[in-house]
Formats: structure tokens, C-alpha cells, sequence
């Protein structure tokens, strides 16, 4: 056989070798395409019905809408920037409006790089083929999940024009921090509808897909920075814009919205709401069952409460030395003091305003619900009001403050000392509430009991476990903030108790009531002695422990209680108007006393009623003067402070006190 | 041949074409799976439980909204589920009531009170034990009076509503309390007016009612400080029986003369002087 014949031979048996692997290769991937197929997912028609899931929105007491849950913010692509759509074909499928599905070319390619370049692996994945991944398959890496996502992407290509495609593909794009689809993104990052985007906005969201985490721009702003450059690269290199355009645009400075401003600023109050229509409805039902959800929430006092909570807080960091700049705030949480505001409309106990930490971005931890904090002194007027109930003595009546010592059974005996270590004599119960003097209060938690004291606080709406001891009248059980406002509140009205809420009403999609709140109220304390402890916390307000509420110039009519926990861990101050009640809280988490540079304590009076009066300053701004409701059984003397007998308007210890029906002066000497 | 298959696959992706044609036939018969269809699941899961929870609300709205009466409304809300119905339902319910179960209820005058102010808007009414809670709300839902209607009051007026298609036997606390009219009357007239007032109350509402009383019954049962009395009314060839509560202390002496009298069929010389006003 001639060389000629023995190469034609074994050529011809390479050929049909070759023809033999390929119809075999061929019936492989054929019989791979009956498997896939036999579980391979339905595509719903339309596409835009991956877009229908009804949202349930939460709207403030104002009507204004706060928080969309589920559902997709879906437009159409003429509601698009045209700089994001050719930012999002240039870098992830520049050659989509010509394949079907799959591009060839850049798969070899990527397949190539994949192969024979050591630890380098490409992607290759079209637009449509992301599609149907993020509708229809896990993240799992498999060949056989590749195999039938690229299956899916084929039959999207066959069924529904490439307008459809894009635009079902930008409505469902996870960007990070959230936001699904561009309109969401645009709204999270920059506070902007989608089409007002700019081309350095479009090109930086255009390149966060790829991985939202990595290229996070609150968290890593210059590799996003550097992913939005490689977008306009791409986007020259594809001829969409110029390299001039690309330049101008990464010279941009980019204007991110305050991280999780995006999102709400009442995020404290609305993880309550959703709490509760978690437990009503159940979790399907709240984020796939497009509930509409009016709630209490008054923006307008909520931003206020931010803002002064921020603003204390800055005043705070500087008094206990811990400020820094916002890059150094970030990392460091737990080194600052925390805080929580909660306002409550008294007459009805709609929670209005909540912040429940320094920042729900950095912590979701809900001070303002979650935490039970000892109230120190600021428990004392549940003490006040059990005396006046069921002892025979009034804010005139004369107890002497000094030393004590009170016998506990099973126990030490209990010690309790004034604040400043100092002890002041005889006094009237008005000023010793006024200036909190412990000494007093121990002496009357001895004489009432401290399940007297327990009794008129759950009457008032405290809820959290209260230990029977005589240094509950203190304050050393903790509570919520919530607790405490709510609980105040019922002073304020006169001793009719409403229990605080969030929802007033909830309807399903189609504007269908579900259930409305009944604001009723209920009498819980005696309104004349209610009012007589709201005169007593109108004089702590005026020239007592809280006056520093009206060095800041807060002058409508106002009572309250500060306090402060042993070695400073806690520091409270919840006031009220007739209208509002305001309970706010500062402290460490960790539970580590608030001393500033000059190791001086930062109690009540220092730590959270400024933070008290700037709040209350800014809700009732523009509000006339109305006085507390007067009962018909209080009448008004004017007392000496120290011996609680009669004085003269124009005596310099007098004080003004609030009697009820039958109470009278005592005789000079006389005391508790 | 293969160079050729594979450059028109390049150039006219027919592969792709086909396959998803193909798959586009086949659309209809493949499950719904996937993380787009389990999000359609739980919404269509979340739909029909809000449907569920519409459906109840309404059913009972609609039975509330039809009701004529108390009793009809505390059969229909359960705990947890009450109803809200206009001010205007509640005043006519109100109305139905024969007025001394009105008066337990609230009194007109307040009732005149709290519409005369303007505020009263609607109605709320939740179960409260075997009784009914009723708030009357202003247009924030603010709850300008509460009312407790215990189940003692609602006993009573479920017997007052069905009384009028029963005769006296039909109404088992009568059973051996059944006297004729003239004996009653003859009964009533013995006493002082005072007296009179506290074993029937409210005589002006029987004389409305058309046709004549034929006999009367005394129940066995006080109710908070009230003894029923059932008068059987002959209207041509209908007979009703009208209820009215007496106070329990009256009723009860009008019964022991009743009872004397049959036994005696003697009465006192002077019941005046005998039985004195409290």
C-alpha cells in the first residue's frame, strides 16, 4: 500500500471517528436535554407577572406612605435612565440585541479562559440568562443548574421580545442594601426616581450587580468607585458615550443618600408595626399579602426626635470624651452611649415619634421597647402617688431628710443615700420630689410598702417585672422607655389610663378594612391626686432637678421626673404636656457608668432632658400655653418648703402646693 | 459538513431557535418551581387567607348590619371579632327596646346628650363574657361611652322578643303563675299608687298595645332586682304576650296576695294600711 492510500486510509478512519464521537457527543447532549428538561421550571406569561406581587405599604398618621415591603417598585423601561440601560448592556451583555440567549462567542471564550488559565474563571452569563437565574434558580454552582438556566434563557429569548426582557431584567436586579430593581436602587442610593439618574449614578449602579456586598458604596466607596470606572470603560469601548463623556463622569462627585435614609427614618417604629402584624396576620400575609397599614407615626415629630437625638448625643460624646469623626463613629459602636425617645399622644396613647438607638443602621436593637433600664428616681412619682392615695399626708406635709437606715428582713439593712451625699432636714414632700431626695422617698416606701408602689405602677401601664422591695419606690427594677411615657401619660390625663398603640387601622389590597383601633380610655388613678403629683413634677420641671428644661427655654406648661441609676449606668427624663408625652433614655449597652472628662456623673438632668427639651421644643412648636386640667376637688395654698405651715405669696421659701378636698396645713413641727 | 452545521449555527443560531421553540410548546406541562413561583405561592397562600379573614369580617358585618336586635348581635360577633355599625343602627336598636331594658342599657337622656354633641359617629361592639361591650365612637374612633350589656340583660330581652309569638304557657317561668287579668288588676288596685309604680312600672306601654289583656303571669325568676310579668293580649284571633319587669320587692308582695287570695278568696280589709311604700 503506497503512503498516498495508507493517509487517505487513516485519514478517513480519523474522519469517521470523529464522526462517531460527535454523533455519540450529540445523543449525550441530547439525552442531558431530556433530563433537564423533564424538571426544568415554567416561565410565567407574561413575564411582567414576576412583578406582581402587591406591596404592603405603611403609611404615617399624615397619610404619607413610609415603607413599601415586598412587591417591586416595577416601570417601564421609558421610566428608565437611557444611561442605565446602556451601562447595564455594555457591561454585563453588550451583544444582547443580537443573540438568542446565549452568546457563542463569549462563552468559548470564557470557557477557554476557564480551562487553561490556572485559577481564573470567567463568566459568560447573558443578560437573559441572569434573568432567569435570579427568577428561577438557586445560587448552587452545578453544571446541571447551568445546563437548564441556560435552557430558560433560550425559551425567554423565543417567547418575549428583548423590550420585555430588560425591562423585566433591571425591575429585579439585587443591588445590595436591600433595594431590588433600578427604581428601589435609585431611590436607596441617590433619593431619585430611576429616570433622573445621571450618567456617574447610572454607571455606578450599573456595576453593583456583580456583587452588591463587595462593591457596597457606604461600605467600600472606592472599589465602587473604581467598578463604576471599568463600567465607562466599557461603556466607550461599546461606543455608547464618549471618552470624554467617561471622564466627565468619573469626575463626578456622587451624592449618596445618608445611609439607611433610603429606607425610613422611623425604622425603629416600623419594625414594632410589622412586629405586631407579624403576630396578627402572620409573616406571609405582611410581606406577600399587600396590606396597607396606617399607623401613629407623626413624621414630623419622628424627624424632630432624630434630629434631637443626634444633636444630644453629639453633646453627650463631648461631655464623656468619646467624639470622634463619623469614619471612627462607624467602627465603634459599643465605645458610646446609646439612647431612646419615645413621644405619646396622652389622650389617646398614640405612639407619635420612637427612636430607639443612636442609629438603626449601625444597631436594630430597640431601646425604646426592648430594653429594661433602672428608671432610678424617675419611678419616684408612682411612690408619691401611692401615699397620697392611701396615707393620710399631702405634697405639704413635712418629712425630714437625713441619714437612714431601714431593717430588711432576711437582709441587710437598707441605706439608701441622697445623690449629692448631702442631707437637707425637713422639708415638704413637694420639694423633696422636686429635688429628688432619696432619703424621703425611703422613708415613705417604708411607711406605704413597695407593693403599694408596684400596684399604682402597673395601674399605669408598667408592664415589666417589678421585685416587691423597698428600693423599687428607687427605681431598681427596669423598664421601657415605652412603659415609662405611656405610664406618664396617665398623669397627664387626669389618671385615665390609654394603652400606647401603633396601628390604627389595616386594610388588605383592595382598601378593605381589616381592623381599626379603639382609642378608649380607662381610669386607672384619682384624678385629684393625680393632679397633685402633676403639680409637684410641674415644680421639678420649673426650679427642680429638671429645670435645666427651662434654661433651654421650653416654657409651655410642663411636668416631668429625671433619673439616674446607681453609678450613673442609666440616665432618664420623661415629661409631659397635656397634649404629649415624652420619655427619653441614655445610656451605655454594656452597662458602664456615664462620667465626663472631669469624672463628674452625667444623670437625668445632664444626659437626656436636653435631649427631652429640644424634642419637645421643636413638636409643640407654635402651640398656645393650655394649662393641666384643674379638678374640682384641688385648691391651691402657698406653704413654707421647709415647715409646710402657711406663708405669704412673697415668702422665699414658699411653695405653691395642690391640696384635695379635705387635706389640711399641718401645725408648724409637725412632721411625716 | 460539520464546518458548515457549525458556521450557520454561528451565523443563524437556528440550535437556539429550535431548542427554545421547543421548550415553548412544552411550557404548559412543567411545574411551577422556582424561587419567582414560590414567591407567586406565598402570595396567592397570602391572598386567600386575607380573603378568608375579609369573608368572616363581612359575613358578620352583614349579619350586624341586618340586626333588629341586641341579642341578634351578640350571636353574631365572637371574641376577637366584633362589629362596627353606624350611631344611627345603634339608636334604632335602642328604640326597639321596651324602655325600662333601654334604661339599663344607658339612658335616653344621655343617649340624647351624646347625639345632641355631635360627635357620636359609629358604634363598636365586642364580646364581653356572655355579654356585649358597646363603645360609641366619634369619627377618630375615640370612645366617647362604653356600655356594658350584661348576659342577664340580654336574657331578658331574648325573652321579651320571642314572648310575642308565645302564649303564657308557652314561656315555662310562668308554669302555676298564671292569674287572669281581672284577678291581676283586682290584685293591683289594692295597693297604693307608689306601690302600683314599682310592680309595673311602665302601664303606658301596655296601653298602647292593641287588643285586651286576658291574663297575666309572674315569673319565678328576679334578675338583678326585677320579677317579669307577662301580659297575654287577645288582638281578634292573635294572641301576644307583652313582658314588663316589676321591681323584684313589689312583684313579690302583689304575688303573695295574688296567692293569698286564691287560697283565702279573701282580701284584705284595708291593703292599704297593710302594705306600705319602702
Amino acid at each position: 500500500m503506497t503512503f498516498g492510500a495508507r493517509f487517505i486510509r487513516r485519514l478517513s478512519s480519523i474522519f469517521y471517528l470523529a464522526l462517531v464521537l460527535a454523533g455519540g457527543g450529540a445523543l449525550a447532549v441530547l439525552a442531558l436535554f431530556f433530563i433537564a428538561v423533564r424538571e426544568l421550571p415554567r416561565v410565567p406569561e407574561p413575564l411582567s407577572r414576576i412583578i406582581e406581587t402587591p406591596p404592603t405599604e405603611i403609611f404615617a398618621a399624615t397619610g404619607e406612605r413610609v415603607m413599601v415591603i415586598g412587591g417591586r417598585e416595577a416601570i417601564p423601561l421609558s421610566r428608565v435612565s437611557p444611561h442605565f440601560i446602556q451601562a447595564v448592556m455594555a457591561t454585563e451583555d453588550h451583544r444582547f440585541w443580537e443573540h438568542h440567549g446565549v452568546d457563542k462567542l463569549r462563552t468559548l471564550k470564557a470557557l477557554w479562559v476557564t480551562l487553561f488559565t490556572p485559577g481564573e474563571v470567567q463568566g459568560a452569563s447573558t443578560i437573559t440568562q441572569q434573568l432567569a437565574k435570579n427568577l428561577f434558580f438557586s445560587y448552587q454552582r452545578t453544571y446541571m443548574r447551568k445546563f437548564r438556566e441556560l435552557l430558560v434563557a433560550l425559551q425567554i429569548e423565543a417567547q418575549y421580545d428583548k423590550g420585555a426582557i430588560v425591562e423585566a431584567y433591571v425591575n429585579q436586579i439585587p443591588f445590595g442594601v436591600g433595594a431590588h430593581g433600578i427604581e428601589q436602587a435609585a431611590q436607596s442610593f441617590f433619593g431619585k426616581s430611576a429616570a433622573a439618574l445621571t450618567l456617574a449614578e447610572a454607571s455606578l449602579l450599573a456595576g453593583l450587580p456583580k456583587s452588591p456586598t463587595r462593591y457596597n458604596p457606604y461600605l467600600h466607596f472606592d472599589r465602587a468607585k473604581n467598578r463604576q470606572r471599568v463600567v465607562l470603560a466599557r461603556m466607550v469601548a461599546v461606543g455608547a458615550i464618549s471618552a470624554r463623556e467617561a471622564q466627565d463622569a468619573a469626575g463626578q462627585a456622587l451624592h449618596l443618600q445618608p445611609r439607611g435614609a433610603g429606607t425610613c427614618t422611623g425604622s425603629y417604629f416600623l419594625d414594632v408595626v410589622l412586629k405586631e402584624l407579624e403576630e396578627r396576620y402572620g409573616p406571609e400575609v405582611v410581606y406577600h399579602g399587600g396590606l396597607k397599614v396606617m399607623t401613629t407615626l407623626d413624621p414630623q415629630l419622628q424627624s424632630w426626635a432624630v434630629e434631637s437625638v443626634q444633636n444630644g448625643l453629639i453633646k453627650l460624646d463631648a461631655l464623656l470624651g468619646v467624639a470622634g469623626s463619623e469614619g471612627e463613629r462607624l467602627d465603634s459602636v459599643d465605645t458610646r452611649p446609646q439612647v431612646a425617645l419615645v413621644a405619646v399622644e396622652t389622650n389617646c396613647g398614640a405612639v407619635k415619634a420612637m427612636v430607639g438607638g443612636r442609629a438603626y443602621s449601625e444597631t436594630e436593637y430597640n431601646r425604646a421597647v426592648q430594653n429594661n433600664r433602672l428608671p432610678g428616681s424617675g419611678f419616684k412619682p408612682f411612690l408619691y402617688y401611692a401615699v397620697f392615695e392611701k396615707l393620710a399626708v399631702s405634697p405639704a406635709t413635712v418629712a425630714v431628710d437625713q441619714k437612714i437606715k431601714i431593717p430588711v428582713v432576711g437582709a441587710a439593712d437598707w441605706q439608701p443615700k441622697n445623690f449629692e451625699g448631702t442631707y437637707d432636714g425637713p422639708m415638704i414632700l413637694k420639694r423633696a420630689l422636686m429635688e429628688s431626695v432619696n432619703s424621703v422617698a425611703a422613708q415613705l416606701v417604708e411607711r406605704v410598702g413597695p407593693d403599694a408602689v408596684i400596684e399604682v405602677a402597673r395601674r399605669c401601664g408598667i408592664k415589666s417585672p417589678l421585685t416587691p422591695v423597698y428600693s423599687v419606690a428607687l427605681g431598681t427594677s427596669g423598664v421601657s422607655p415605652l412603659e415609662m411615657a405611656s405610664a406618664f401619660a396617665t398623669f397627664a390625663t387626669g389618671g385615665i389610663r390609654h394603652e400606647p398603640f401603633f396601628i390604627r387601622r389595616v386594610e388588605d389590597p383592595l382598601g378593605r378594612i381589616l381592623e381599626e383601633h379603639i382609642v378608649g380610655g380607662k381610669r386607672a388613678l384619682d384624678a385629684g391626686v393625680a393632679y397633685q403629683l402633676v403639680d409637684m413634677m410641674q415644680g421639678v420641671v420649673n426650679t427642680g432637678t429638671g429645670a435645666i428644661v427651662r434654661r433651654m427655654g421650653f416654657d409651655l406648661p410642663a411636668a416631668g421626673k429625671t433619673g439616674t441609676s446607681d453609678d450613673y449606668h442609666d440616665a432618664w427624663f420623661t415629661g409631659f404636656t397635656p397634649n404629649l408625652c415624652a420619655s427619653v433614655w441614655v445610656g451605655y449597652d454594656r452597662g458602664v457608668g456615664m462620667r465626663d472628662t472631669a469624672d463628674r456623673g452625667i444623670g437625668g438632668a445632664r444626659g437626656a432632658a436636653p435631649i427631652w427639651a429640644e424634642f419637645m421644643i421643636h413638636a409643640t412648636d407654635g402651640e398656645p400655653p393650655r394649662e393641666f386640667t384643674i379638678p374640682s376637688d384641688i385648691r391651691f395654698e402657698n406653704v413654707d418648703a421647709v415647715t409646710g405651715r402657711a406663708a405669704g405669696q412673697w415668702s422665699p421659701q414658699a411653695v405653691r402646693v395642690a391640696l384635695r378636698e379635705g387635706q389640711q396645713l399641718k401645725g408648724e413641727g409637725e412632721t411625716f | 459538513m460539520i464546518s458548515t452545521v457549525f458556521i450557520l449555527e454561528l451565523r443563524f443560531d437556528w440550535i437556539e431557535r429550535a431548542v427554545g421553540a421547543y421548550l415553548v410548546t412544552t411550557n404548559a406541562v412543567r411545574p411551577e418551581s422556582g424561587a419567582i413561583w414560590e414567591q407567586g405561592k406565598q402570595t396567592v397562600a397570602a391572598r386567600q387567607t386575607l380573603e378568608q379573614i375579609v369573608a368572616d369580617r363581612q359575613a358578620i358585618q352583614r349579619e350586624a348590619r341586618g340586626a333588629t336586635t341586641f341579642n341578634q348581635i351578640a350571636a353574631n360577633v365572637t371574641p376577637g371579632q366584633g362589629v362596627m355599625l353606624s350611631a344611627d343602627h345603634f339608636r334604632n336598636l335602642y328604640l326597639n327596646l321596651p324602655p325600662e331594658a333601654g334604661r339599663e342599657i344607658i339612658s335616653a337622656y344621655e343617649l340624647l346628650r351624646l347625639a345632641s354633641q355631635g360627635h357620636w359617629r359609629r358604634s363598636y361592639f365586642e364580646k364581653a363574657g356572655d355579654g356585649l361591650m358597646v363603645y360609641l365612637l366619634d369619627a377618630g374612633n375615640r370612645v366617647l361611652r362604653q356600655l356594658k350589656i350584661t348576659s342577664d340583660v340580654l336574657l331578658n330581652l331574648e325573652r321579651q322578643q320571642l314572648a310575642p309569638v308565645e302564649t303564657l304557657e308557652g314561656l315555662a317561668y310562668f308554669e302555676n303563675r298564671i292569674y287572669t287579668a281581672a284577678h291581676f288588676f283586682e290584685a293591683l288596685e289594692a295597693f297604693p299608687e307608689e306601690v302600683r309604680r314599682n310592680m309595673l312600672p311602665n302601664p303606658e306601654s301596655l296601653l298602647q298595645v292593641p287588643g285586651d289583656i286576658v291574663r297575666v303571669g309572674i315569673s319565678d325568676e328576679a334578675v338583678s332586682g326585677f320579677i317579669e310579668l307577662g301580659f297575654e293580649i287577645v288582638d281578634g284571633s292573635r294572641r301576644k304576650v307583652i313582658l314588663i319587669k316589676g321591681h323584684e320587692w313589689a312583684v313579690w308582695r302583689l304575688r303573695t296576695y295574688l296567692e293569698g287570695k286564691k287560697r283565702n278568696a279573701e282580701a284584705p280589709a284595708d291593703p292599704a294600711k297593710k302594705w306600705t311604700s319602702p
